[in-house]
């Protein structure tokens, strides 16, 4: 798992100040993309545990924080690898909010063959899910590039077994 | 003590030639006066807020560079005009010193309007309404702009104002009876008893509102809407009407948010509202500059009476850039406070200024102001006692001739292997000798400022007219229109100021404040050194001193330029188009929030003359104020006294889309080519229309190389 970007604070992914990582590689290739520097998934640098944990070093030492956001790429093409990032940060900071981007669907990810998908998304708090459409293209929408896509509460999605969205 | 020359008397014109900090004296007078009438003098763009190409600002070009060149043929001490040319200290508003105008002022709206006032060619009763009031707030800054040159503001309008919503209020409500109160006994009797009851009615009155249900609501709302316009008015004034001679608007600043009574609750809602709104097409209103008043128990947390105020604030800045933050718990303010005294409840104005604290009792806000202020170029002295130095250079207090600068800037060329210069062979700071500087610096900075005083003192009260007359400056009222102001102008301060602590210690050390924690202490020491100066200045001189964080409008690019020039260009000194704000870690030094705040934050405790901190964020604020409110309540917490969110509003002047825009309206999609995208940004302290056009070169190099919080 390659990491292509960090943010040590942002206010443009999720709300409150946020530490934002960027994890390398995407298939899904949508086409107006903003970033299509990281589809590759040698992009960047490996996210080595060392890498991981200076990281979370940092965002633990940094007292404006809310949470991290996790997009890429699309990180659910590593999701094994983010699942356990994921994991390491759930340890070290339980209160954390953490929010993940992907170009799959909700039921894209609920449905897919790998456990890993699923595992990952219950690790975090919220999804934003959906390829960009640039016909959709939205530049008023908070957070997201085009109104396909959705702000999905995942703990109350997975309950009531259909996508909440916020 | 200097003497004070009369301006009358004839003095030796002084050589042409001499190097100096202002143009007036590189160039002859009447080439000057080709240049500003022809616009291709660099001080057009020199203040922000002043149209530099159009008649009325040449007008004031005109006067202003007359008068600078007058003062210091006439007027400066040899001492002072001395440091200046050596570029060691920078006199602000030189153009005001020989006249003794005053610098900036709390207006005591409070007894302005309760009392009524003259304009000096009209007199205005007490206003009936919070519309007229609103009014009156707008024609009293403009009046009292012409009788001084720096800022002028309200310390707590939502109180002053508070009186007028309840005269509104039983305006609407003698109407609303009228039509809604029951019509049983006699006609006359139930006029007397409403009447009496109208007179005593206020907003919050439950028995009112139990009693006369249709008419008590009838009034609320329509003193709402009353309030809110008259808020929309008043900001649409105070950015419209010219005062000030050159085509300027009026300086003004606006402070609230502790009142708690419904009426003073009415006038920040509806002012925020009103500076969401923005103006005639939405734009962001570049004044007046709003300042929010935070205070535990009373707007800081849940259940405190006016939190959604607080919460209202921070929305309306994420959009807007205002209002600032004002800490009223930081122990500097908190110190000064009286319960159910809001006139101590700290302030500011302008750029950042503070006046609380007063040796001869007047330890409340309305009333005074600053009287001038002087700035200390740290960045030289640091250079010139610093690892840079050059022997036989060092602490060189005459003026460098054009040979000895030369040679400087040869042999800094020479010890270099690049471009910039590598410190030399010693590379030991000589910390005495900068010291030593330093004190020279602070005494002929103070000199500066005294001399200034009594030309100041000396003015008969006629000649700030609206100020004295009518006692917006304290006790002026009192005076006949020859005495002489010294007696009033007394509690106000004279500020010494600062500027580049940062390219300070990177001179002195190698590295600034913000990359070592030895320099780090070094840094705070040396400003806490500087505020006990002031501090015994005020003692031996029997005035107020105070220190001052330099906000370094117009001046942080002529430092540098003149600094340059004489040591080359030394990196992370003088390499940059501008010196570091105060005691600002660099703009472009990568550090997170709350690094930032808590390095700054010890410095707030010592500048008792005003300082302020920034964060820098990229990004659409206005989406996120979650973000804001943890950030500027970490500021408070950390005992920072004045504190600000700067965030890029772009706007595209083709569709009127407001946010971040980069080549291109992300709306309508107009090129930035084809179309001006207008970028408002905030120069030390207050807002420009748009920074490309308005800033001058080094503070658009400055917002250039902003580091920002994304």
């Amino acid at each position: 798992m390659n990491i292509c970007g960090y943010i040590p604070e942002s206010i443009n992914e999720g709300p409150g100040l946020r530490a934002v990582v960027f994890i390398s590689g995407c298939t899904h290739r949508c086409p107006g993309c903003f970033s299509p520097h990281t589809w590759s998934f040698q992009a960047g640098k490996p996210f080595t545990a060392e890498l991981q944990q200076q990281i979370i070093e940092e965002i633990a030492d940094n007292p404006l924080l809310s949470g991290l956001t996790i997009a890429g790429g699309d990180p659910f093409f590593s999701a094994a690898e983010v699942s356990r990032f994921v994991s390491r940060v759930r340890a070290a900071l339980p209160d954390f909010s953490i929010w993940i981007y992907s170009g799959y669907t909700w039921e894209e990810i609920i449905q897919h063959t790998s456990p890993e998908y699923m595992k990952l998304l219950q690790l975090c708090d919220v999804l934003i899910d959906g390829r960009f459409v640039q016909q959709q293209r939205d530049v008023s929408l908070l957070y997201r590039g085009s109104s396909n896509q959705r702000i999905i509460d995942i703990a109350r999605s997975l309950i009531s077994g259909q996508p909440i969205t916020m | 003590m200097t003497i004070l020359r009369p301006s009358s008397a004839p003095q030796p014109v002084r050589s042409a030639a001499a190097p100096s900090d202002s143009y007036a004296h590189l160039l002859p007078l009447a080439e000057l006066g080709d240049h500003i009438i022809h616009g291709e003098h660099e001080s057009a763009r020199e203040n922000a807020n002043l149209n530099g190409d159009s008649f009325s600002g040449k007008m004031s070009r005109l006067g202003s560079e007359y008068a600078r060149w007058y003062t210091r043929q006439n007027v400066l001490p040899e001492p002072v005009l001395q440091a200046v040319r050596q570029n060691r200290i920078y006199i602000h508003d030189l153009d005001h010193y020989a006249l003794g105008t005053t610098n900036c002022i709390f207006i005591p709206f409070e007894k302005l309007l309760r009392d009524g006032f003259s304009s000096g060619n009209g007199s205005l009763r007490t206003p009936n309404s919070i519309m007229t009031a609103m009014a009156q707030v707008a024609i009293i800054f403009q009046c009292q702009q012409n009788a001084q040159y720096g800022g002028v503001a309200a310390n707590k309008l939502d109180y002053d104002l508070a009186p007028y919503v309840t005269r509104s209020f039983r305006k609407h409500l003698r109407k609303g009876l009228r039509y809604f109160a029951p019509t049983t006994g006699s006609a006359s009797d139930l006029a007397e008893n409403l009447e009496a009851l109208i007179l005593q009615a206020a907003m919050g009155d439950e028995q009112l509102a139990a009693d006369y249900p249709q008419a008590y609501a009838y009034a609320v709302e329509e003193t709402r809407t009353e309030t809110y316009q008259a808020a929309e008015s008043l900001i649409h004034n105070l950015n419209t009407m010219s005062s000030r001679g050159g085509g300027q608007i009026p300086f003004t600043s606006i402070n609230y948010g502790t009142c708690t009574s419904l009426e003073g609750r009415l006038i920040v809602q509806s002012l925020l509202a009103a500076t969401v709104r923005g103006l005639g097409h939405g734009e962001t209103p570049i004044f007046p500059i709003q300042i929010f008043k935070c205070k535990q128990g009373i707007n800081q947390q849940p259940g405190d009476p006016n939190y959604d105020l607080f919460l209202q604030a921070v929305e309306c800045s994420s959009r807007r850039l205002y209002p600032n933050f004002a800490n009223l718990d930081a122990p500097l303010n908190a110190e000064y406070m009286i319960p159910g005294e809001p006139d101590t409840e700290f302030a500011t104005m302008g750029c950042r200024t503070r006046v609380v604290a007063d040796r001869f009792g007047r330890n409340h806000l309305s009333g005074k102001g600053n009287l001038s202020f002087n700035t200390i170029n740290l960045v030289k002295l640091g250079i010139d006692h610093g690892i840079y130095r050059q022997t036989g250079s060092a602490a060189d207090h005459n003026p460098v001739t054009r040979q000895q600068a030369d040679s400087i800037h040869g042999s800094i060329r020479l010890a270099g292997t690049a471009s910039s210069s590598r410190p030399s062979d010693t590379a030991v700071p000589d910390e005495q000798g900068f010291y030593r500087a330093l004190d020279e610096c602070i005494a002929v900075a103070a000199e500066g400022l005294l001399h200034r005083y009594r030309i100041q003192a000396m003015q008969p009260a006629k000649a700030s007219d609206f100020m004295m007359r009518e006692g917006v400056w304290e006790g002026g009222d009192q005076l006949q229109p020859d005495d002489q102001v010294g007696d009033c102008l007394k509690h106000g301060t004279l500020s010494i100021g600062f500027i580049g602590l940062a390219e300070c210690m990177k001179a002195l050390y190698g590295v600034h404040h913000g990359e070592d924690e030895q320099v780090y202490e070094r840094a705070l020491s040396l400003i806490a050194y500087m505020r006990e100066a002031c501090d015994a200045l005020s003692e031996r001189h029997n005035l107020n001193f105070s220190l001052m964080a330099t906000p370094a409008e117009g001046l942080s690019g002529k430092f540098v330029q003149n600094d340059r020039q004489l040591y080359g260009s030394i990196e992370g000194v003088t390499d940059r188009e501008y010196y570091t704000n105060s005691f600002h870690i660099p703009v472009y030094y990568p550090v997170t929030a709350a690094r930032k705040i808590r390095l700054e934050a010890p410095f707030h405790h010592y500048c008792n003359a005003g300082a302020i901190s920034y964060i820098e964020l990229d990004g659409n604020a206005r989406h996120n104020p979650e973000a804001m409110t943890r950030i500027i309540q970490y500021a408070l917490s950390c005992d920072i006294s004045y504190f600000s969110i700067n965030h890029p509003i772009d706007r595209c002047t083709a569709c009127g889309h407001e946010g971040i825009i980069g080549s291109h309206c992300p709306d309508c999609g107009a090129s930035e080519q084809e179309v001006h995208i207008a970028r408002l940004r905030r120069v030390t302290g207050y807002l420009t229309g748009d920074y490309q056009t308005r800033f001058n070169p080094a503070k658009q190099a400055e917002v250039r190389d902003r580091l920002k919080h994304s």
